[in-house]
């Protein structure tokens, strides 16, 4: 940084994401409040735990090759030409076939003056990598081990999500170039690939004994704490705002990068360099939000916890597209896509006898599912990436948005690294005897011992004298 | 020893001619080039962690279900504080 408005933009670059992930910590805050709220009261302990110990978990392995693998795979590898070329100047330097700079090992990876961007953009994906563990977490209460959630967590948070996303976020990613794919704020990147991914581990795991009457019948164990439930989705509101912002490049000069000599354009952007701002956006997220609420309201009948769910329900819906959607736009799609994640709720749960404990597949599976085919029609022809418009692409362009390529994005999402590897890891621990803690600890409660020696630390305070 | 007494001399590897100005090496940390070694040592503390709370967890819920509480059990616990 030698002149004062690069310091500046630099610098403004670097606290502007250190800000979203100040922000985003409060969706986990939500999260452990939420899960908590909805569990019964014999396992809140070690339900809180559960979700605070991805934490460390997910950072650590974020760390060493988390964030690696999000640089390493956008194009496949070996599904699309990258554009990370010389002639592109993009080359962001080798390391196993990856961006050297994301290297564990890599002097950036650390205070480094030379650098104000790797750690804040770096603890941006973290913040997103936990949220997509978090969101798996909700479904599984009472009754999966923590060791088996460790796993599922890491699986999901530093592998699994982040694929898709080098996939379909990625500037470089295959699925922009041959799909259209666009989703600028992470229906399906992080929401239907976490939904699918919880669906196939609550395939394995089976429902909380009681959850089923012996004809099959649901039965509904419903939040016990309603009032944990509703703060917890306010605050998962509040950490969005950090989300939505986070997903955005602040400032960006347009006019070289799309090769329009001369031309000097300062926009915010999405994260595939493609014109938004911050204020439209804003009203997006705002709209998005009451179509959810005002569906979630109707469709359940005043229900609070599915009103609160289909709020956030409806975010995600809408976040496909919402850098460039009407904000009516995003108020229709969010009450669509609301009721459709509430509809088939209760249809897999009776047909299926799926017992998502929070209803996560639905709030974030199916209404991302539904929001990423809905963005395929509304968008249809749009530019799928920035670079597909200018001088930055010297290859085979860009796909533009269509249903089509949206449609086969989402069950890449949902399905294919979504359900298919959370299938298939439960089964692996379940085999091995790890997934699901023993039928008797269950009907004691995971916090029995916790809450026996209370009791007794409580029989022996109130009983001495001195 | 990795002590810093002057920041100037710490920061300051070269001149570049091309470039007409001081160059500043970026890295602060102590025991630089040292990076894999910190890196092994973050993957053994996580494998350790995975390791031993696993067993603990196994071992605790063991004992727990041997002693075959009743689903209402816990009730007789809830403390007053």
């Amino acid at each position: 940084m030698t002149d004062q408005l690069g310091a500046l933009t630099t610098i403004f670059t670097e606290f502007y994401y250190w800000i979203t992930v100040v922000l985003m910590f409060l969706i986990h805050v939500g999260f452990c409040m939420y899960e908590v709220g909805a569990s019964r009261y014999k396992h809140h302990q070690h339900t809180l735990m559960k979700n605070t110990m991805l934490i460390p978990l997910v950072t650590v392995t974020w760390y060493l090759f988390g964030w690696w693998l999000y640089w390493a795979l956008p194009t496949g590898p070996g599904i699309a030409p990258s554009i990370m070329t010389e002639s592109t100047g993009l080359v962001l330097g080798g390391g196993f076939g990856a961006n050297e700079l994301a290297n564990p090992t890599n002097a950036l990876m650390a205070v480094n003056l030379n650098d104000h961007i790797m750690g804040v953009f770096w603890a941006a994906f973290l913040l997103f990598a936990w949220t997509a563990a978090s969101i798996v977490s909700g479904a599984v209460i009472e009754r999966i081990t923590t060791f088996a959630f460790g796993i599922l967590a890491i699986a999901i948070g530093s592998v699994f999500w982040t694929i898709d996303a080098s996939w379909g976020w990625h500037f470089d990613g295959w699925m922009l170039k041959i799909l259209g794919y666009h989703d600028a704020y992470a229906s399906g990147v992080i929401h239907a690939v976490c939904g699918g991914f919880a669906l196939g581990i609550l395939a394995v795991l089976g429902p909380r004994i009681g959850k089923f009457s012996p004809s099959g019948e649901p039965r509904n164990i419903g939040p016990r704490n309603p009032w944990l439930v509703c703060i917890g989705l306010f605050l998962i509101y509040t950490g969005f705002w950090g989300f939505y912002a986070a997903c955005n490049i602040p400032i960006f000069d347009l006019g070289p990068e799309y090769g329009m000599e001369g031309v000097t354009f300062f926009t915010a952007t999405n994260i595939y360099v493609t014109p938004t701002t911050l204020s439209g956006i804003t009203m997006n997220f705002l709209l998005s939000l009451s179509g959810g609420l005002l569906a979630g309201y109707w469709i359940s009948k005043g229900d609070p916890f599915w009103t609160y769910s289909g709020g956030l329900a409806g975010i995600i819906a809408a976040s496909a597209g919402n850098d460039l959607y009407h904000p009516m736009q995003s108020l229709i799609i969010a009450g669509v896509g609301t009721a459709i994640a509430y509809k088939l709720h209760y249809w897999v749960e009776r047909k299926f006898k799926i017992d998502d404990a929070v209803g996560a597949v639905a709030v974030h599976g199916y209404a991302g599912v539904v929001g990423l085919i809905i963005c395929g029609f509304v968008l249809w022809g749009y530019p799928s990436s920035g670079y597909g418009v200018g001088s930055m692409w010297v290859g085979t362009d860009y796909a533009p948005i269509n249903p089509l390529g949206m449609f086969i994005g989402a069950i890449i999402m949902f399905g294919v690294l979504g359900f298919l590897p959370g299938w298939i890891l439960a089964k692996i621990l379940h085999a091995a005897g790890k997934l699901r803690i023993p039928r008797d600890v269950e009907l004691a409660g995971l916090d029995y011992n916790i809450m026996e020696q209370a009791r007794k630390d409580e029989r022996a305070v109130a009983s001495s004298n001195r | 020893m990795a002590t810093v007494t002057n920041w100037i001399e710490h920061l300051t590897t070269d001149v570049d001619t091309a470039t007409e100005g001081v160059q500043v090496a970026g890295s602060v940390y102590p025991y630089i080039g040292s990076e894999l070694l910190w890196v092994l040592a973050g993957v053994v503390f996580w494998l350790a962690w995975t390791f031993f709370t696993a067993a603990g967890e196994e071992e605790e819920q063991g004992k727990l279900a041997r002693k075959k509480h009743g689903t209402n059990d816990y009730k007789n616990n809830i403390t007053e504080w």
